[in-house]
């Protein structure tokens, strides 16, 4: 199989003859190879797939601190990591759990899935892309590098002021954790005005609002959440960082700041931020249920208004995470009834995909397992959501181990067991390998059992009194036994994944080979081979239903979008709402120029923390990297 | 301890798949007895805990607690049972039985809709009521008690108010409050943002620089009940706790008397040592020349049960090795280690040890 | 994919589908996606000068006065005018006239220029720095980021009208300036509820 360009053997059979202009199409849509290739990368399934697979390494290394962390705690007064190192850990790992894992995890589903499911070519602007990735990636290795060399940030995920000011945190952990943030901002939101402009416009003809697919929708939901959500974080971490380096007051409360200020604006973006990472991985969970019960899913209509529901709702709730701030109880009662109403919002997609599955035809191979996992976890995690909504139970419980446990619940249970339940359902798709089944069933298993060992114990320990983000604890206090269970079970939780690690390795290089659609799953992705090829479709497909694959089985017949160039990069355009052809992209080729303008803005985001020219420097240095991005080489390409 | 289901060879349908149903069932129940286990084999009482209340806004929050694990546990059930129906349905017959849409509807309107609004009006309404009334100052006496509580980095500084403000005694890290008066707490930090917690009596509110606070702790009984700071505020926040004694009228006035007395020895080697090390700097001891605001009030140490912000039980041995090794018990204070001589931490321990 | 059993005809044919469509073009839209980030990043900016308004006994604080409006003023009626030529100059790339594209762009670029001379002139009369009163330090960084967006504006038209007196554009092939125009018109618009906040708010509330 290495003798050939795979991009070219695109046949049935190897004795099967190649198909001329496919070929070609192939060659336009081919990202070059080698190491300096890498480098000019622009489809939409490479960045994808690095997307999804920095966001994984990130989460064994974030994985690994948190088992770290519960060693340190598994006995009273234990010194495993002393306190300064706890602090770092504790606060490198929540910070890169939630933005360097979660969020880029989905964010890569979406960029390598929804142009397949939507029909298109590629994404609307895959220079972007790439550049959105390069920030990605030069920020989350930096930030985990600063663990390495002691200046990590101490003051934990959400870093409060004024501990995190200038006053109160020394050395440059804070700003490592401000940098990190402005990186991380840049490339979600790059990539969530790509998947808005892509999912409006360039969906195949035929496929209105209400034929695309759920994930698609959620996807959608998200990068909207996205745009409107970053602003905040971006807004407080510049105040910080103002704050730090030339000394403005937004938070110093003798000067007319408030350190409240940094707790509004950081939950604006917090809140909304935990459903940006549980929508898409809900959008997830529908796509496997609809395959694995081979049924259309039950109230398409509900579960979209659910989802929109989710995401504008989940932006009027910030306030209950500042319950034990002091503000008026009246003020904190309309955030309870808010904070109570999305139970309605995710209730009522509970309900959808039990009804879609009532007395189906189950296959229960390793996805659907996750996604019963995810059903089992999320609901609990859901249930204690609830109850943290209520003020005076919050009052009690807020920052301590209980909502440890719950954000443990909701954040485990609905996005990472959706997305190892995608993991092991798209991955054929990625790589033209199976995952062995038997280790994955194995593995489902085992997470399932570590993880409610490792936290259902923490609700106990929150509602005994062991408050959030401490280092130890004093015996006597009858915490010793519920933290020895929680160890032992990140332990087991640990094994669990690391299955799944091995899993992929392992069938990277053995796995049995997979069809172009394995699942027999109704929906675009899989009407390519696997891996998809260089063009994704080599004809752009006209839909008329919201479930193609299935439909063409059933009439015999498929229609497809003719006349598109396979000299050039091109991807039909269509209507908003139905989907009606309306022009065609021209798309870019190959360039290095997105990784070059990543370099100089890092550069320039990184200069910051030592001085303020370096806002001038990354204007003007941004500013030259993005004329040689955008100036097109030869007037004939002038578009 | 991990069972394998066993594939069973049998032709009958139904036998054929429920491996993955008994594998499904069986992990969910292990999991299930094993949190019970936890649960019954560790108990829900101890001296900083939200289910073991000694206060009427605590036993409100409490047994709002049991009402949601209750509902929240029969919800899960109510949910999860479905699902496993819906699962196992298709096995009976081997074919697809799709359910029909008005029966969706039904479960999705009930289960979606009407539980959650149900849950939502429940939530809201318990929550306005027992929020009112937990922090609200209704049936405050006159003779309550005002304290103004200093979060300090990593200590408490509880000043007693007397009507017109005025201080009339200093102390930390130890809280004695009157029976059945609710204590008015004034939060105040000029520091980093901190958070007061005593779980058997009250919810927590936090101290935050800029922002004055105000919380009412209302004793039921007498006892002892142990707080400790709930909002991350650096190297030392781990053991930032605290000691809170409930006393009946009389025996807390005593204490408050004794608290603001200037302190019971005011000369000699002890106190000389105390000085000679620097001490006086950060510590205040009334009636010496001690006077130093940046650590915690000692004119009364002795009268204390803990030391280091409710750490180490206050003993001679405790305190010299306080003293001497501050930064093995809690490293990063900002209290520096001292090294005298031996015989003069003798003279130093015997002269702080009489302090009460 | 390659499955025999299913017949595949074609029902578009887009080679009659247009490949040079500047007023639709998905970048539009992306560019418009910008705008609303930056919209959001200003009213995320707006109502914390609202909140620490609300948090302080005074504001401004004693001894400062709020700034001086001259100036100001005068920029909002400059930037809206460097939209007009912004416009005129649009209108000229649409009727493939060069030289009105060309001039229109240019003149928008020496508005926006006098402008920011005029914020620039400003600055010295704020009368309170950034770093003395969270007065002076929200003062300063909504000015800095609007002062910071009329900059990039300017030298992004300025490549602009640098290809456009290179006649490099065509009524088809001119994305660059309806994506720039389009930008020009948020950074312009988006100085009047800034110049309302920050010169009116404190003298009016």
């Amino acid at each position: 199989m290495n003798d050939i360009d795979p991009a070219l053997d695109l046949r049935a059979r190897r004795t099967d003859p190649i198909h001329e202009e496919l070929a070609e199409i192939e060659r336009t849509w081919l990202s070059p190879p080698g190491f300096f290739g890498w480098f000019t990368h622009v489809n939409h399934t490479s960045i994808g797939l690095r997307f999804l697979v920095t966001s994984f390494a990130f989460f064994l290394i974030a994985g690994l601190l948190g088992l770290a962390m519960r060693l340190q705690l598994v006995t009273p007064l234990n010194d495993f990591l002393g306190p300064e190192t706890y602090n770092q850990v504790m606060t490198v790992h929540g910070t890169a759990m939630m933005f360097l894992f979660a969020i880029p995890a989905v964010e890569g589903v979406a960029i390598y899935f929804v142009p397949l499911m939507i029909g298109a070519r590629d994404l609307a602007f895959p220079r972007l892309s790439a550049f959105g990735y390069y920030i990605y990636l030069i920020g989350g290795t930096v930030f985990f590098a600063s663990l390495f060399v002691g200046m990590a940030p101490a003051a934990g995920w959400f870093n409060y002021v004024p501990l995190s000011g200038p006053e109160y945190a020394e050395g440059r952990g804070v700003d490592i954790w401000v940098t990190m943030i402005t990186f991380i901002e840049v490339s979600a939101l790059t990539a969530a005005v790509e998947l808005i402009v892509s999912i409006f416009k360039l969906r195949a003809p035929g496929m209105s609002l209400n034929r695309m697919p759920i994930f698609v929708w959620a996807a959608l939901v998200m990068a909207f959440m996205i745009m409107f959500a970053m602003p905040s974080v971006i807004v407080a971490s510049a105040m910080l960082t103002m704050d730090r380096l030339v000394d403005t007051q937004f938070f110093n409360p003798d000067l007319g700041g408030s350190p409240l200020l940094w707790q509004h604006l950081f939950w604006f973006f917090g809140h909304p931020e935990v459903y940006i990472i549980l929508v898409p991985a809900l959008g997830i969970v529908t796509t496997i249920v609809v395959t694995f019960t081979q049924r259309s899913v039950f109230g398409y209509t509900a579960l979209v208004l659910a989802i929109v529901g989710v995401g504008m709702v989940s932006f009027g709730l910030w306030v209950h995470h500042m319950y034990a701030t002091g503000l008026p109880l009246l003020g904190r009662s309309f955030f309870q009834a808010a904070s109570s109403m999305i139970a309605i919002a995710s209730g009522v997609q509970i309900y959808c995909w039990i009804a879609t599955m009532w007395g189906a035809r189950i296959r229960f191979d390793t996805p659907m397992l996750f996604v019963l996992g995810f059903f089992a976890i999320f609901v609990t995690g859901g249930l204690t959501g609830v109850m943290v909504a209520s003020v005076p139970f919050d009052r009690q419980v807020h920052d301590t181990y209980f909502v440890v446990a719950h954000f443990h619940y909701v954040l485990v249970g609905g996005a990472v067991f959706p997305l190892l339940a995608g993991l092991y359902y798209w991955f054929p798709k990625v790589t033209g390998r199976m995952l062995h089944e038997r280790l994955g069933k194995w593995s489902c298993g085992i997470a399932f059992v570590g993880f409610n060992l490792t936290f259902f114990p923490m609700h106990q320990l929150g509602l005994e009194g062991m408050p959030r983000r401490i280092y130890t604890y004093l015996p006597g206090l009858g915490w010793d036994f519920l933290n020895q269970l929680a160890t032992v079970g990140a332990f087991v939780l640990a094994a669990g994944f690391a299955l799944t690690f091995w899993n992929v390795f392992r069938s990277l290089r053995a796995g049995d080979a997979a069809p172009a659609n394995p699942w027999h799953a109704p929906t675009l992705e899989w009407a390519t081979t696997s891996p998809p090829l260089n063009c994704n479709f080599a004809e752009q497909i006209v839909v008329r239903s919201d479930q193609p694959i299935w439909d063409w089985e059933r009439t015999g017949r498929r229609a497809v979008v003719g006349g598109m160039r396979i000299d050039r990069r091109e991807t039909i355009v269509t209507t908003l709402l139905d989907a009606r052809p309306q022009s065609v992209q021209i798309l870019p080729t190959p360039t290095p120029w997105p990784f070059y303008s990543a370099v100089v803005l890092s550069v320039c985001f990184f200069g910051l923390i030592f001085s303020p020219w370096f806002y001038v420097a990354g204007i003007f240095g941004a500013f030259a990297t993005f004329v040689f991005w955008f100036l097109p080489r030869r007037r004939s390409e002038v578009i | 301890m991990i069972v394998v289901g066993r594939p069973d060879h049998h032709d009958n349908p139904r036998r054929r798949q429920s491996p993955a149903r008994r594998r499904l069932a069986r992990r969910w129940f292990r999991a299930v007895s094993a949190m019970a286990a936890a649960l019954l084999l560790t108990g829900c009482d101890g001296p900083q805990s939200v289910l073991a209340p000694s206060s009427e806004d605590a036993r409100l929050m409490a047994l709002l607690s049991w009402w949601f694990f209750g509902a929240g546990a029969l919800i899960l059930a109510v949910t999860l049972g479905l699902l496993v129906i819906a699962l196992s349905l298709a096995w009976r017959g081997g074919q697809s039985r799709p359910i029909s849409f008005r029966a969706s509807m039904v479960l999705v309107v009930s289960g979606g809709v009407v539980a959650p609004a149900l849950a939502i009006v429940a939530v809201t309404y318990t929550g306005v009521m027992i929020g009112d009334e937990t922090e609200g100052a209704d049936g405050r006496s006159a003779t309550a008690p005002t304290v103004e509580v200093d979060g300090r980095m990593w200590w408490w500084e509880f000043r007693y108010l007397d009507k017109n403000g005025a201080v009339i005694a200093v102390t930390a890290n130890e809280l004695h409050l009157p029976v059945g008066e609710r204590a008015r707490l004034r939060l105040t930090s000029d520091n980093v943002i901190h958070s007061f917690w005593v779980p058997n009596l009250q919810g927590k509110t936090d101290l935050i620089p800029g922002k004055d606070n105000v919380l009412y702790a209302q004793p039921a009984v007498s006892g002892v009940w142990r707080g400790q700071c709930a909002e991350f505020c650096g190297m030392q926040h781990a053991l930032m706790g605290f000691v809170v004694v409930a006393q009946p009228r009389p025996a807390y006035e005593t204490w408050l008397a004794d608290q603001a007395a200037d302190a019971a020895v005011t000369s000699g080697p002890g106190l000389d040592a105390f000085l000679n090390n620097g001490c006086g700097v950060c510590h205040a001891i009334r009636g010496t020349a001690a006077d130093g605001q940046a650590g915690p009030d000692l004119t009364h140490l002795a009268s204390r049960a803990t030391l280091a912000a409710a750490t180490l039980p206050n003993t001679r041995g405790n305190l010299g090795g306080w003293i001497t090794s501050t930064h093995e018990v809690k490293p990063g204070a900002l209290m520096p280690a001292i090294a005298p001589e031996p015989e003069e931490l003798q003279h130093l321990l015997d002269f702080l040890g009489a302090l009460k | 994919m390659t499955d025999a059993a299913i017949e595949t005809e074609i029902a578009v044919d887009a080679s009659g589908l247009p490949r040079l469509t500047p007023h639709t073009h998905p970048l539009w839209w992306g560019v418009l996606g910008a705008v609303a980030i930056e919209a959001a990043v200003v009213a995320n900016l707006l109502t914390s000068y609202f909140y620490l308004m609300s948090q302080s006994e005074t504001w401004p604080p004693a001894g400062i006065k709020p700034p001086d409006p001259f100036w100001a003023t005068v920029v909002l009626c400059v930037l809206p005018l460097s939209s007009v030529t912004m416009w005129w100059a649009g209108r000229g790339s649409d009727a493939d006239r060069k030289t009105q594209l060309a001039m229109g762009v240019t003149a928008s670029v020496a508005l926006a220029s006098l402008a920011l001379v005029f914020r620039w002139l400003q600055f010295a009369a704020f009368g309170v720095r950034w770093d003395e009163h969270a007065y002076g330090s929200i003062l300063w960084a909504i000015t800095g980021f609007h002062f910071t967006h009329v900059v990039s504006a300017i030298l992004g038209t300025a490549v602009v009208a640098v290809l456009a007196w290179m006649d490099y554009f065509t009524s088809e092939r001119q994305l660059g300036v309806v994506v720039d125009t389009l930008y020009w018109y948020f950074v312009a618009a988006v100085f009047l509820p800034i110049y309302l906040v920050l010169y009116w708010a404190p003298r009016w509330l």
